[in-house]
């Protein structure tokens, strides 16, 4: 069995071998101002192996980027000060836009640490913006490009109620019967109902992820709808699904974007396994985290393309068949989330990939640790 | 009351012959039943490939069976596995492939497998028939 670990196979920068030198000790960089831009800094640079982000700084304790350093176990501060005098950073990050913070910060902060602020750091905040932006794009287009997949189960669903509803329409120009008019007429109803939830679910799916707050979402709920999608990409007749679902089990994020993650885990589950095999889908949730795997019994991965398969345009599936941007975007939606995935994999006997999240911080502040 | 029809003593009245629908969505095999069963056939019903060679095989239904619809997808024993059982082991009882899903290359290659007709749904109740009449002269053709 060859695992890859949540641990390492979450941080892009390791992965991807753009480390400019495991020599040089990470930079220890100080946030301040926990608005809009020091919440998007924060979120997007934590993502950097090469980063650590030591702490941020607010004096309004409800300041967005506060709650976000909360989840994410980054130390948060009311006073720049003690931030500046307990952390010792090499870098202060300063995004509150007030003019006197230079001249506060300049007295501050031992010799050889940099600042950045006012136009550098809103340069800063709006390349965030622009890279958020083309991640959100570049899931919608695989998204989109892996609806392709689905026209074979699209046509197999619409054309199975289409082919009833023709049926008994043409026998119904002569049918004298008048109770066999009134069930046949009934069973035409209840087959455009069948059609008109296909185009429902697939709409639904196929609409761009809605830019709302990240909320809490049922993943037991999520992972139902994602069976209900994967269906159309997948023939999923011959596949037993075994699912160990925890009740109530929830994390925190955009609910669209987790669907993509599910539907994604389970076609990629059911296409390892040619279609006959068993696929599990687990939840749990306890000691501080909330976990997701889907399971099957599938060819597996061989190792040495274990360490491959989160890399953008990877893919071992037929030309046409995958983007190789299904996993990649999996692993930036779980990043977004403050995630991990994992994967154990042995091949010829199936692969699991395991989806690790902080239990909502929210409801237990006392696990933000400082 | 029996009468001679297709080469074969079939019993029942005004029997024209008795086709095999294989499909996993029973509203499908009703619609069949119905459009045929009103055409003089005696329909027999499967849902899905290893139901139909079950059927296939037993009693009077291995001299008897004159045609066979089948759908491609579906579970268990696929239309595609099941038709090339029946290609191998019953290669005079001809095929018609009714599917919910166009696709040329696979209607390419079972036709020049010998399937008469490859039908896309939702299909015209007369069209079904006629190519239910073609593969009966077909079957008729294979007995002379």
């Amino acid at each position: 069995m060859t695992t890859i670990s949540p641990t390492l196979s979450h941080r892009p920068a390791e992965n991807q071998g753009d480390n400019p030198s495991p020599l040089l000790p990470p930079m220890r960089l100080a946030i301040i101002g926990g608005g809009r831009g020091g919440t998007a800094l924060l979120d997007a640079l934590h993502q950097i192996g090469t980063i650590a982000i030591i702490g941020i700084a607010d004096k309004n304790p409800s300041a967005p980027g506060l709650r976000r350093a909360q989840e994410l176990h980054v130390p948060i501060y009311d006073q720049v000060s003690d931030l500046i005098t307990h952390q010792q950073p090499s870098l202060v990050l300063d995004v509150t836009g007030d003019p006197t913070m230079r001249s506060v910060l300049q007295e501050l902060v031992p010799p050889g640490t940099d600042i950045v602020d006012g136009q550098t750091s809103r340069l800063l905040w709006l390349l965030i913006q622009h890279e958020t932006t083309l991640q959100t794009e570049l899931l919608h287009a695989e998204k989109l490009a892996g609806i392709g997949s689905f026209a074979a189960g699209i046509a197999h669903d619409i054309n199975n109620p289409l082919q009833l509803i023709l049926g008994l329409a043409e026998n119904l120009t002569d049918e004298t019967d008048l109770e066999a008019v009134h069930l046949q007429a009934k069973d035409i109803i209840e087959a455009v109902k069948r059609t008109t939830a296909i185009c429902r679910d697939l709409t639904s799916y196929s609409r761009r992820a809605s830019l709302r707050p990240d909320g809490l979402i049922s993943v037991n709920g999520k992972l139902d709808e994602a069976l209900k999608i994967a269906r159309y990409a997948v023939a999923l007749q011959d596949i037993e699904i075994r699912k160990h679902y925890q009740p109530d089990v929830v994390v925190k994020g955009n609910p669209d974007q987790l669907l993509h993650v599910f539907v994604n885990l389970i076609t990629n589950a059911v296409q390892a396994m040619e279609h006959r095999g068993t696929l599990t889908l687990e939840t749990a949730s306890g000691s501080g985290t909330t976990q997701v795997r889907v399971s099957d019994t599938g060819s597996g991965i061989a190792p040495e393309l274990l360490n491959r398969i989160f890399d953008p345009f990877f893919t071992t599936k037929p030309p046409g068949k995958g983007t190789g941007l299904g996993l990649y975007n999996i692993k930036n939606v779980i990043h977004h989330m403050h995630g991990t995935i994992g994967v154990d994999s042995q091949v010829g006997h199936g692969s699991t990939f395991t989806l690790t999240f902080p239990e909502d911080p929210g409801q237990d502040p006392e696990r933000a640790r400082p | 009351m029996s009468e001679f029809k297709s080469g074969f003593f079939v019993g029942g009245e005004s029997c024209n012959g008795r086709i095999l629908i294989v499909d996993d969505e029973a509203d499908i095999r009703k619609v069949v039943r119905m459009t045929l069963h009103k055409a003089g056939y005696d329909v027999l019903e499967a849902e899905n490939g290893e139901k139909a060679i079950e059927v296939i095989n037993s009693g009077e239904n291995r001299l008897l069976l004159d045609v066979i619809i089948c759908d491609i997808r579906m579970p268990k024993v696929n239309g595609i596995e099941a038709i090339a059982y029946f290609r191998q082991n019953y290669p005079r009882v001809p095929l018609i492939v009714l599917t919910g899903f166009p696709d040329t290359d696979m209607a390419t290659s079972l036709l020049r497998q010998g399937v008469v007709d490859y039908l896309v749904k939702p299909v015209e109740g007369e069209k079904l028939k006629a190519s239910v009449a073609r593969a009966m002269e077909q079957r008729e053709l294979a007995h002379l």
